[in-house]
């Protein structure tokens, strides 16, 4: 099993046999940060583009939003905050500007933390303001609703009730978006976009398993491979995954935007860490049997 | 830009920079951002649980609506603050009981539709047939590649649920059999934690290239345009 | 009469006095509960709403499904509404639980304001740290009723009144020129020791921590573009076009991800059912499940 602690003392006795690669393992770790710095400012600086191809999951996703039918709205609820927010901005940005592009109306919604609904917000108004969309016909925000599964399940059979007002106070049933809408099941497609584990789990348990309605999701790349078991049985029409899933989505609608922007710097910041792990472990291999030799 | 834009653009350079000085050692301006970050998410924390829900929730309906019977929500509500009290802490306990059970309750409901997909969609066609009117055995590579893919997916699935099953010891022949299906399950367990250790590689590095990102396209690119169009 | 008095209340003095009423009846019910329910009594009783509470959650899920409920929801039979007996308290209960559980939020701020108070007020060590916790908890919360006070229009117009601008402004320096960008550079920091954790840590020791990294070498390369641009060579068609990076990195998450992590997932799923079944019934003991000595 590889060995996650780290222990100083083992890396200790393969450095008192001297070498090049043993002194190697006793870098200062400021080294490596400023590595890693300098990679991502070179690519963020003077970009390498590489192509970036759509997947199998990102076109899922792309296709329940174009297959959301006519009077029905798209529920994107934003559950992240800015501690997520290089993967989830980007993956907010690209779902919010397919919906613009193929004509769906969209609401966004915030379970969980607090702050999605503003950063959200702030997203989605930029982006309306490049298509004239109207706050209030073409899309809105019903803000950030405290409960999590109880406010699901009210959803159910009371929409406009359970959430009451809107971002901005206002009541949501004055909002032109709202005619038509009743129980959960005027809602054609959930996006889920999320860094937290768990919000997925209730929203197919009470909402996409038991009223049918289709549900899609974005992730950040750490939580998205819990996931794939979802997609499998059909439970996630589609998924974005990470900054890349954004990326992908951008280059599916042909709207560059974050997330091709952050790929370049990825790219090689991938390479940097599989890198370091070689020669990290090269050295730890090199400098124990000059140890063992010696 | 106007001058609460850059304000704002100021203030968060500086609150980007001052974190990235822990990189270096432990220093009394990273300490101190890091106090101002917890009272800011304090203060919207409660900002944001009065705006977006009490007042339309609660506030409205009691007061303005004249539902006067919603002040028992805060009754009920405030019983959790007994937690701190050694004499009065069994009400908190009947509060949390009573959202301990709700819990409970709730993924009762969830636990079907969320799971029982996942079974039914775990009995791969072994041999998968594509139509009627195809013959029965079929050497395309479509075919064979269902088959390795429906094979492979139930063998992964079995092992890794056999390295999880300890009710059985390893040993006897049945126990031994079980033994060497647990050991593939933990091969398999190897390559799904590989699988999950890159994607976190590559959700941590996001996170400092949209930092690093802000520093240089909108801070750095407000007074230097040509980096600003970098970002474009 | 009876109803009426029980009803809403329209006029201010009646509702006024109701409230009082109210709350004066909650204190009085809660003094004759701990004056007179021994211990038993007690943990009976939280047992009791524990299990209703779960009860009606699951209950309603698993009673049949009546075209018509015992009793008027008074909401029109909108989608095919069908329902159970349970059905009509779904909605009206999730709300009540959600506004309830809002009171809790002041718990971890209770908690914090006491910490820091103390060291403000005894002068400890990094003290002043501390008044900039309040300074700052004030702030953000003086200046975001503040704004959600004035239900400035979107998108917000040029022109504010001084009173709008400084509320407005002050708000959002504090929340996207401080709060996010201090949480995302927090967060952010994670890169740096996953990078000093990959040079530093990561041993490759066993033949199973080999098959780890491997995987996680063809996924990290698979996931970025420079993945693809390296195998650009190989066919994208055919058996061949598994070697293409991109291609591995999916199969790798498709065909022996996702059955491991439903393996995972499925064995979590038995595991938090019996828990759930145990903290239902009360059956749990623990720090807050039992009485405090």
């Amino acid at each position: 099993m590889a060995d996650q602690s780290g222990s100083s003392g083992q890396m200790g006795a393969g450095a008192s046999a001297g070498g090049f690669w043993a002194r190697l393992q006793q870098i200062p770790r400021y080294y490596i940060y400023l590595l890693l710095a300098a990679v991502v400012i070179w690519q963020i600086l003077f970009p390498i583009p590489f192509p970036v191809t759509p997947s199998a999951t990102t076109r899922g996703l792309e296709e329940a939003i174009r297959a959301v039918p006519e009077g029905k709205l798209v529920l994107i609820s934003a559950d992240w905050d800015s501690s997520t927010q290089a993967e989830t901005g980007p993956q907010t940005a690209a779902v919010v500007e397919a919906c613009f592009r193929h004509r769906k109306r969209f609401v966004l919604m915030t379970l969980s933390p607090p702050m999605g609904a503003k950063l959200a917000n702030n997203i989605a108004s930029e982006i309306a303001k490049q298509y004239r969309a109207t706050y209030g016909v073409d899309w809105a925000n019903w803000g950030y609703k405290y409960g999590t599964s109880n406010v699901l399940m009210a959803m159910v059979k009371d929409v406009p009730k359970t959430v009451g007002s809107d971002f901005y106070g206002k009541p949501v049933k004055s909002l032109p978006i709202m005619r038509g809408v009743r129980t959960v099941k005027d809602i054609g497609l959930v996006v889920e976009v999320t860094g937290l584990a768990g919000m997925t789990e209730m929203w197919i348990g009470l909402i996409q398993g038991p009223q049918g309605v289709p549900f899609a999701a974005a992730y950040t790349a750490v939580m998205a491979p819990g996931y794939y078991p979802y997609l499998d049985s059909g439970q996630i029409e589609g998924m974005l995954v990470g900054a890349k899933g954004a990326a992908e989505m951008e280059s599916l609608i042909a709207r560059p935007g974050l997330g091709m922007a952050i790929m370049s710097a990825q790219s090689w910041a991938h390479v940097l860490i599989i890198l370091f792990i070689i020669v990290g472990n090269l050295g730890y291999v090199l400098a124990r049997g000059r140890e063992k030799s010696g | 830009m106007t001058g609460t834009e850059i304000a704002i653009l100021w203030a968060a350079a500086i609150a980007t920079l001052s974190v990235y000085s822990i990189l270096y050692r432990e220093n009394p301006v990273s300490r101190l951002f890091e106090h101002i970050f917890v009272g800011l998410a304090a203060g919207y924390l409660l900002v944001a649980t009065w705006t977006q829900n009490l007042q339309a929730k609660w506030w409205a309906p009691m007061v303005v609506e004249g539902r006067w019977y919603w002040v028992f929500a805060p009754v009920i509500g405030l019983l959790f603050y007994f937690i701190y009290s050694r004499r009065l802490s069994w009400m908190a306990r009947l509060a949390m009981g009573v959202f301990f059970g709700t819990a409970a309750g709730v993924y009762f409901r969830e636990f079907f539709p969320l799971y029982s997909p996942q079974v039914w969609a775990s009995f791969k066609p072994l041999r998968p047939i594509f139509d009627a009117a195809a013959p029965p055995v079929s050497v395309s590579l479509a075919w064979w590649n269902a088959v390795i893919q429906n094979w492979l997916f139930v063998a992964v699935l079995l092992t890794v649920m056999s390295y999880f099953f300890f009710s059985v010891a390893h040993e006897g022949r049945g126990g031994r059999a079980l033994g060497r299906s647990a050991l593939l399950g933990r091969w398999f367990l190897m390559i799904a934690f590989g699988a999950m250790f890159g994607n976190t590689v590559m959700a941590r590095l996001s996170l400092f290239i949209g930092r690093v990102q802000f520093l240089l396209y909108d801070w750095v690119g407000h007074y230097w345009p040509w980096l600003a169009g970098r970002g474009t | 009469m009876l109803t009426s008095w029980l009803g809403p209340q329209q006029a201010t003095t009646p509702l006024v006095y109701h409230i009082l009423l109210a709350l004066l009846a909650s204190g009085v019910l809660l003094y004759l509960l701990h004056r007179y329910l021994g211990p038993r009594g007690r943990r009976g009783l939280i047992v009791v709403a524990t299990f209703l509470f779960g009860l009606f959650f699951g209950l309603e899920y698993f009673l049949p499904v009546r075209t018509k409920t015992l009793w008027p929801t008074g909401l029109p039979n909108v989608g095919g509404s069908a329902g159970n007996l349970l059905t009509p308290g779904i909605e009206p209960m999730s709300n009540i639980l959600a506004v309830i559980g809002a009171f809790t939020v002041g718990l971890g701020v209770y908690s914090l304001v006491q910490v820091h108070g103390r060291n403000v007020l005894r002068r400890r060590a990094g003290w002043y740290n501390s008044f900039a916790f309040f300074l700052s908890f004030f702030a953000m919360f003086s200046f975001g009723l503040w704004q959600y006070s004035l239900h400035l229009p979107e998108p917000i117009p040029p022109t504010l009144t001084l009173t709008q601008r400084i509320a407005n402004d002050g708000y959002e320096i504090l929340f996207q020129g401080l709060y996010a960008p201090l949480q995302a550079a927090t967060f952010s920091l994670l890169a740096f020791y996953i990078a000093s954790a990959a040079y530093r840590a990561f041993r490759i020791r066993s033949a199973e921590a080999a098959l780890m990294m491997v995987a996680a070498f063809i996924v990290m390369l698979g996931q970025v573009p420079i993945g693809a641009w390296l195998t650009r060579g190989i066919p994208n068609e055919g058996a061949i076009a598994l070697l293409r990076l991109e291609n591995l990195g999916e199969w790798v998450m498709r065909s022996l991800n996702s059955p491991a992590q439903r393996g995972i997932a499925l064995g979590v799923a038995i595991g938090a059912l019996a828990m759930s079944l145990r903290v239902w019934l009360s059956l749990e003991r623990g720090t807050f499940f039992a009485e405090q000595k």
